[in-house]
Order: C-alpha cells, then sequence, then structure tokens
C-alpha cells in the first residue's frame, strides 16, 4: 500500500484521541542527534475543528482483535485498514520533524494478534527513533493494557509520555460496551507506570545520568456521553487517578457517534461539546485552582448546570464569601472569584505591591470583568451594578451563555431557555487555556 | 519640542538615551523616517549612533534596573510598534527612578506600553515556533519564509540552532528582506533578497503531500470549527502555510 494511503488511514483512525500536548519534557538535545523537548509545549498547527496539532498522531495499525462498542476501529466496524512497519514511523517522524511540522510522535494502536506482539512492535518503533536516529523530540505511547510488564518498562524508558486510555467510567460500562476489556487489566499497567516514574525519578536525583522513565508524566482519557455517568462520578473519578496514580493529566472526549447499531448505545446526533466543556472547566479547577469535586458537585446536583461554568456557580452558592476586596485577599481566594484565573490573580498579587487598585487599574492590567464585576470590591467599592443577590447575579451571568441541548428531542422547559446549540468561542478557548 | 532621530539600531536609540540624560532634556526619541523628512516645526537632533554610550546605557539598565528591564526594553524595540521607541525611554527612565520594582508598575501607562509591546513579541515567537515550516530544496538544506509582525528573526535563531544543531537551514523574514543562516556550526543573520522564496517554490518536496494528507485526515468533521482555528492561527500568517496555502 502507497505510504500515503496507510497515513491517511491511520492518522483518521488516530484522530478521537484528544490528547496533544507537548509539554512537560526538556529533553536535551544529544551530538549529532536531532530534536530537543520545549517544556512549555509547542503547537504546530490548528487543524479545520480547531484542534491543534502538536505532534505526529497515528495508530501503528487499526487491525483489531477487539469489538468495543464505542470504538470507530473495532473489528466488526467495516472500515479500510492499513499496517505501518516500525521504520515507516520513524521514518515518517524524522522527516516531519526536520520540517519542523511536528513536535514529535503520538504513537497508538489496535490491538493485532495480541497485547504483547502489539507492545513489542510500539517498542521496536520507539527505538528505532531513539537509537538509530538519535531522536530527541517529544514521544507519547499508549502503554497496551494486557502487554508484559517488562515490555511496558522499556518502552517507558524511551517515551516521554505513556498513556492507557480508560474510555469508560465505570467497571459496568465497561461490560456492557467493551466486555474484552476488564477495569483491572486498566489499572494494573497504570499503577506499574505510575510506580516506575516516581522509582526513576528518585533514581535521577541521585544519579543524574540515570535514564528516566516518561518523565512528562502519564495521562488518560475518559469518553463523555458514550455511557450514563454523572458528571459527579467522572469528576470523582479524575480527582482520584490525580491523587492516587499522579496523572498529569485526564483528557474527556465528547462521543462522536461511531455506531448507529448498537443498543447500548445512546443515540445522539452531535457529540455532547458543552459536556465535555464544563468537565475541562472543573477539571482545571481541581489541579489548579484547589477545588475539590465535593466542592463543585454532590449527589443531589450530580450534573453540571449547562448554563454556567462550575465556578460560577459555586460562587453563586456560596454568596457569603463574597465580594471578595481585591486590595486584599489572599492568593487562594482571588482564585475562587469568578473570571480571574492564575494568570489575573498573579497580576494582582504584583500590581497591588505598589498601588492599591481600582475597576480601571484592573481593566488595564487585563482583567476580564464580565464575570468578575458581580464578586468584588476595590477599595469597598462595588462595580457590579446590581444587587449582590445570588438569583440576579445567576440571571445577568446565564443570559450570555447560550446553550441548547440538542441531543434529547425533549427539554425541561426552564427561566432562560433559548438558544444556539454550540459553546461560544469564548468557552472554547477556556476549554484550551483552561483560564476561568 | 524637541525631536530625537536615531539611526532604527538598538544602540542608537540607547545613544538617544544617554543623550537627553547628560544634556538634561525631555526628547521625542522616534527612529529615523524612511523618507528622512523631519518635521520644519520643532527642532530636531539626530543621534549619531555611539558604541561606547550605549553600552554605558546598556550597563546602567543592567545594574540599576533589572535584566528583565533590558530584556523588555529589547524585545519592545524589536516590536516596531509605532511610537515605541518613546514608551522605551520613558520606561527606562521611571525605572532608574523605581529600580527593579519597575515590573511591577503594571497599571502606569509607560510600563504598559513596554509590557504589552514584549507580550505580543513573545507571543509571536512561540507562535513561530510551531507554525513555521521547512521546505527541503537541496540535498540538506531546509529553507522557510515568513512574514512576521515584529522583527523576531535573531530570537528564533537560539531555538532553531539548539533543535536542529544537525541540519543547514534558513529562515526568511520576506518583508524586512532578511534571514537567519546555519550551517551546523554558527548563526549569522544577513539580508537575503525575495527571490529565494520564489526560487524555492518551484521546489517539490514530497513530504509536502504527506503532511497535507495528514491534517486532512486528523481532523474530526462533527467538530469543524474555523473561526477557532483561525483565532489561534491568523490568517495573516496563511500564505506561507503549507497545509493552508492550497485550500
Amino acid at each position: 500500500m502507497e505510504l500515503l494511503k496507510k497515513l491517511e488511514i491511520l492518522s483518521a483512525a488516530a484522530k478521537y484521541d484528544v490528547s496533544c500536548s507537548s509539554s512537560g519534557s526538556n529533553r536535551k538535545n544529544t551530538k549529532g542527534g536531532i530534536g530537543n523537548g520545549s517544556t512549555c509545549g509547542i503547537c504546530h498547527s490548528w487543524a479545520d475543528d480547531g484542534r491543534c496539532i502538536s505532534l505526529l498522531k497515528i495508530l501503528l495499525t487499526n487491525y483489531c482483535i477487539y469489538d468495543c462498542a464505542y470504538c470507530v476501529n473495532r473489528i466488526s466496524n467495516d472500515v479500510p485498514r492499513a499496517a505501518f512497519t516500525p521504520r515507516e514511523v520513524a521514518d515518517l517522524t524524522i522527516n516531519f520533524y526536520k520540517r519542523n511540522y511536528i513536535e514529535g510522535l503520538f504513537l497508538s494502536s489496535s490491538i493485532i494478534k495480541n497485547p504483547n506482539y502489539t507492545m513489542e512492535l510500539l517498542y521496536e518503533s520507539l527505538r528505532i527513533l531513539r537509537e538509530d536516529y538519535l531522536f530527541n523530540g517529544y514521544i507519547h505511547i499508549k502503554a497496551i493494557p494486557g502487554a508484559d510488564l517488562n515490555l511496558i518498562e522499556s518502552t517507558g524508558k524511551l517515551a516521554d509520555r505513556m498513556s492507557v486510555n480508560i474510555e469508560l467510567p465505570s467497571s459496568k460500562s465497561l461490560r456492557l460496551l467493551a466486555p474484552q476489556k476488564e477495569k483491572e487489566a486498566i489499572l494494573k499497567p497504570m499503577g506499574f507506570i505510575r510506580s516506575k516514574i516516581v522509582e526513576k525519578r528518585e533514581e535521577r536525583r541521585l544519579l543524574k545520568k540515570a535514564p528516566a522513565f516518561a518523565p512528562a508524566g502519564q495521562s488518560t482519557q475518559l469518553i463523555v456521553g458514550a455511557s450514563p455517568e454523572h458528571d459527579l462520578n467522572i469528576l470523582r473519578l479524575s480527582e482520584k487517578l490525580y491523587q492516587n496514580y499522579k496523572l498529569k493529566r485526564v483528557y474527556y472526549s465528547a462521543y462522536v457517534p461511531v455506531s448507529s447499531q448498537n443498543p447500548n448505545l445512546p443515540a445522539i446526533n452531535n457529540p455532547p461539546l458543552l459536556r465535555e466543556h464544563r468537565l475541562y472547566q472543573a477539571d482545571w479547577l481541581l489541579r489548579f485552582y484547589g477545588f475539590s469535586s465535593d466542592e463543585l458537585l454532590d449527589e443531589k446536583t450530580p450534573d453540571f448546570d449547562i448554563h454556567l461554568d462550575p465556578k460560577a456557580n459555586w460562587a453563586l452558592n456560596h454568596m457569603e464569601l463574597f465580594p471578595v476586596e481585591i486590595n486584599r485577599a489572599d492568593y487562594e481566594m482571588l482564585l475562587r472569584v469568578p473570571g480571574i484565573g492564575v494568570g489575573s490573580a498573579n497580576k494582582i498579587i504584583r500590581a497591588r505591591r505598589v498601588k492599591s487598585l481600582n475597576h480601571d487599574d484592573l481593566k488595564k492590567l487585563g482583567i476580564v470583568l464580565k464575570r468578575a464585576r458581580f464578586f468584588i470590591t476595590c477599595n469597598g467599592k462595588y462595580s457590579g451594578g446590581i444587587d449582590m443577590n445570588d438569583t440576579f447575579i445567576r440571571h445577568a451571568l446565564t443570559d450570555k451563555v447560550k446553550v441548547y441541548n440538542t441531543t434529547t428531542s425533549w427539554e425541561q422547559l426552564s427561566l432562560f431557555p433559548l438558544i444556539d446549540n454550540m459553546p461560544t468561542l469564548n468557552d472554547k478557548i477556556m476549554s484550551i487555556t483552561g483560564e476561568i | 519640542m524637541i525631536n530625537y532621530y536615531y539611526d532604527k539600531s538598538f544602540e542608537g536609540l540607547l545613544t538617544a538615551i544617554y543623550e537627553a540624560y547628560y544634556k538634561k532634556e525631555y526628547p521625542n526619541i522616534s527612529p529615523m523616517p524612511s523618507n528622512n523628512q523631519l518635521s520644519i516645526f520643532d527642532t530636531s537632533v539626530l543621534i549619531e549612533t555611539s558604541e561606547e554610550k550605549a553600552a554605558k546605557v546598556y550597563e546602567a539598565i543592567y545594574k540599576k534596573i533589572s535584566y528583565n528591564a533590558l530584556k523588555n526594553a529589547y524585545h519592545a524595540f524589536l516590536s516596531e510598534i509605532d511610537g515605541i521607541s518613546q514608551s522605551i525611554y520613558q520606561y527606562i527612565k521611571l525605572g532608574f527612578k523605581v529600580g527593579s520594582k519597575v515590573d511591577l508598575y503594571l497599571t502606569d501607562e509607560r510600563v504598559f506600553a513596554v509590557h504589552t509591546a514584549t507580550k505580543s513579541v513573545s507571543k509571536e515567537i512561540h507562535l513561530m515556533k510551531g507554525i513555521i515550516k521547512f521546505k527541503k530544496i537541496d540535498n540538506d538544506l531546509y529553507y522557510a519564509a515568513y512574514e512576521p509582525d515584529h522583527n523576531i528573526t535573531t530570537l528564533l535563531m537560539p531555538h532553531f540552532s539548539e533543535r536542529f544543531s544537525n541540519q543547514n537551514w534558513i529562515i526568511h523574514d520576506i518583508k524586512r528582506g532578511i534571514a537567519a543562516l546555519y550551517d551546523k556550526n554558527d548563526c549569522v543573520i544577513t539580508d537575503l533578497p525575495e527571490e529565494i522564496y520564489n526560487c524555492s517554490k518551484s521546489q517539490t518536496d514530497q513530504y509536502e503531500t504527506l503532511f497535507k494528507g495528514f491534517f486532512k485526515n486528523i481532523c474530526i468533521n462533527e467538530r469543524i470549527n474555523p473561526k477557532l482555528q483561525k483565532q489561534f492561527m491568523p490568517k495573516r500568517y496563511w500564505k506561507y502555510l503549507i497545509e493552508k496555502s492550497n485550500s
């Protein structure tokens, strides 16, 4: 088969994997070698769907022995199949890299023959890149559940990031939609990778030359909307993954309908993009804003309000903490003000060291007051324009966020309906930058 | 009103700042206009660039303000934004007064103008590290053309020299007619005419076709969103992007 054809099939097959991050690794170039890591990550293009292209994201092959209902590459699906050889993967990566098309390689695979065989092919691709081509760019590799742990270990030594996709957020859904996979088989390599990362980091502290193991950490992905879990279940799972498995990132992927036949899958027309967006916002709140999942959701309200971002929603339920005085509040409290992100909070802290700040100063700092103004005072002055009352503020905030759920044919009537079916542009930028 | 004109070099700007300080004048500092026409209503002074005077100001900024202020001044200078010379002058003057704290005065007009320019420069540098794309035009020569808003070619050199230390490459700023050349040892800035770009267009590089195929297939059609794409990758840069040039 022609190389271009293969590339087309195997990049189309890999596109549902969300992860594209190339950050977190500062691998240095070596003498005679090519490439290096960039700690903050670099995007090399943006596809027509607005998602960034940082890594050459491909599957080694899409021949698969499994039949997971949600997956486009399942054995029972009639799609064109192809397979790269490890050498082809390495050549493609090097040549793309030399032209600055990409930051590195994201290599995943369907399960061909058996997990061990697949993992061996992945290892071989990385070995050629690192040893034969002296490639020092970024590599994100999938660990195949069920593969031998020794194989996973030697592959991890060559990679910058390693990930295992959980995909379905509960073992019940897993049994229903991916009967050949088991929760334990997924969690085992995750636990193993975690212990290796910790172990090698310790070794490197004592001995600088000790080999690194996935220095940019471990990540995973959850599909949103293919199974009946609530946002609360998903968020609690993410929180545990961050705490217990020390993951760098959990990615959320709005379920794109790839199969219409399976009765176990929901019949939807559009991927639930806004729900995915709310989960990302909440995820950021967990990682950078000091929130816990219990503060954001509970059994009574297990799903996010689609009309309001999670932080604003939290703030409206805790009006007793507001307004916050910009000139005195500590960093943690500033971060909890809707509309103030990590960057803004840092700027406020710096700027107020030499001058007390008023509303105009905040504008000069580039802080967006659209939402923040309802929750702050500057030198005791409140400029929300309306009473500090959660009903009024809720109304003022939701009016602007236009949302409509097109995935179901009926709708709970609400006071503020109407509405477009997509998140606003601003929402989408936030979902990428994570500033809320 | 006194106007100081300098020769468009950073040393020239620093010399102008030196003169203003020692002559105790409060001039308007700007680069020499390209048509050499000066205002007849104001006093105009042509600043003669002096390495020595420039070096003194350079040292003073570094010692009395901070390394960061020096970097901000230089990056703002490279932004080539209208009126930035005067803002840099004001910023440095404030810096000599308040010292390293100058960068905390985020709401001060003088600091704000310089910070805005530096931020714009850093943003463009980061974007260009990604979207500049090389074409293999000879056996071992990689060529990239672009038209950045700011004069950032010098600032890109360290990144690409480190990353592609083992290949020969050229980064060509068509708008300013300059280029960074790297020969596996040294990196230099030089003038380069636009014809080189036209020559490169006639060459074919098979990996361009492959990358275009990849670009098309990695997109999820159910989520198509051109507005978001343009937000990240403004259309004015598309001319030199292989994935976007023919579509």
